[in-house]
This record gives C-alpha cells, structure tokens and sequence, in this order.
C-alpha cells in the first residue's frame, strides 16, 4: 500500500491551521487518514510546526513518501536531511 | 480504519521557525488558502474541485490528474488560473488586506483595553479612542 505524508488544511475560514496526515494514496479525496503526526501554524509568529518526530521517522522508514511541502518542513525541522 | 489522534503528550517536538526557513512553495499554498476562503465560492465548480484538492488537501498534480482522468499539464493550467483569478479578486476587492488590517487593530484594542483594566491610563484610554476611530475609518 503506498502511502503517503501531507498537510491537511483545518481550521476555521480566514484562519488557516494544518495537521499532517499520514494516508493512504489510493483514496486521496475521501479524507480519511492513517495517523496524524503533528500540525502546522503558520499564523503564528514565528511558524509553529510540532511533529511527533519518532512516528514520522517509522513511517518514512517504512517507505512512507512525504510531499514537497511536508518535506521541506521535514527538513527544516532536522527530520531528513 | 481506525484513526489515531495525536496525543497530547510530550512525545511533539516543537519546532519554530522563522518565516525564511519555510519555502517560497509552502507560503504560497497558505496564502492562496486563504484567497480560497474568501473568494473560493467564485470559481467554478469543477476547477474549485481541483484548487481544493491541490491548495488544502496537498495533492500532487499527477494524483488529481489521475482522478480527474486529465492529463498533468492540464491540472496545472487550472491550478494556475484559479490562483490568477483570486488573486485578480484581491487586487480589485482588497478584502484580506481589509481584513487583515482591521484584525491586527482589534487585537491591539483588545490588549489596550485589558491595560485598562489592571491599571487606569489617560494616554492608554488615548490610543483607544484613536485606534478604535480609525478602524471605523479603515471600514
């Protein structure tokens, strides 16, 4: 099963806030996920990015594939190289 | 499937960061998710599907391809005229920046106001006045 890391856009209207997801590439629309692995803030300053950072290293190590946009917080994080 | 919420644990790392450490990518996604909820209800249905899809739900152009049955480029040519119109909404309608702006000036109110509360000021009082003014002037 491919699976994948991305962000998932919550919050209110006007007041974005993102969880990353882990789930399963096949059903990309239907909104479910496997596990969540922290969340994003960009409205906050400076961004808040908090990351259960064991469980996204199983997940990648499992073959997991983040998208650009989790992979680039992966990496400012320290996550991946 | 069973979904496992993130516990409240200190198992999160907490990571903040400077907006320069976020990719140019990452902050135009948020921006443009935030023209979308202003002014996403304007585009057309099938093209919202697809700007939803990209924009808040972080699909790849490939994956919405797949699904759509179209090809890449045309995913892309969407995305990117979606984007184009909203941001065409924003130069003409000014809402965000509207918004934004009466935010920022409400919040300072507020704090201003708790001042008040703890310690009694003439010239805190001052700045209320003036600021609440001009945001009546800023609508």
């Amino acid at each position: 099963m491919a699976v994948k890391i991305r962000l998932r856009r919550m919050g209110q209207k006007k007041a974005p806030f993102y969880r990353i997801v882990v789930s399963d590439s096949r059903s990309p629309r239907d909104g479910r996920f496997i596990e969540e692995l922290g969340t994003y803030d960009p409205t906050k300053e400076p961004n808040a990015f908090k990351i259960n950072e064991e469980a996204a290293k199983k997940w990648l190590q499992n073959g997991a594939q983040p998208t650009d946009t989790v992979g680039n917080l992966f990496k400012k994080a320290g996550i991946t190289k | 499937m069973a979904v496992k919420h993130l516990p409240a644990d200190v198992l999160c790392m907490g990571v903040f960061m400077d907006n320069t450490d976020i990719s140019q990518k990452l902050q135009e996604k948020v921006y443009l998710s935030l023209l979308y909820d202003f002014y996403g209800e304007l585009l057309k249905n099938h093209n919202k599907q697809i700007f939803e899809d990209y924009i808040l739900n972080d699909l790849s152009l490939g994956e919405i391809a797949q699904e759509q049955g179209i090809s890449r480029q045309g995913v892309y040519d969407i995305v990117k005229r979606c984007s184009k119109h909203l941001t065409d909404y924003e130069e003409k309608l000014g809402l965000i920046h509207k918004f934004e702006t009466t935010r920022q000036m409400a919040e300072e109110i507020h704090s201003l106001a708790a001042e008040l509360k703890t310690e009694y000021r003439e010239d805190t009082l001052e700045k209320v006045l003036a600021l609440s003014r001009n945001m009546i002037e800023v609508l």
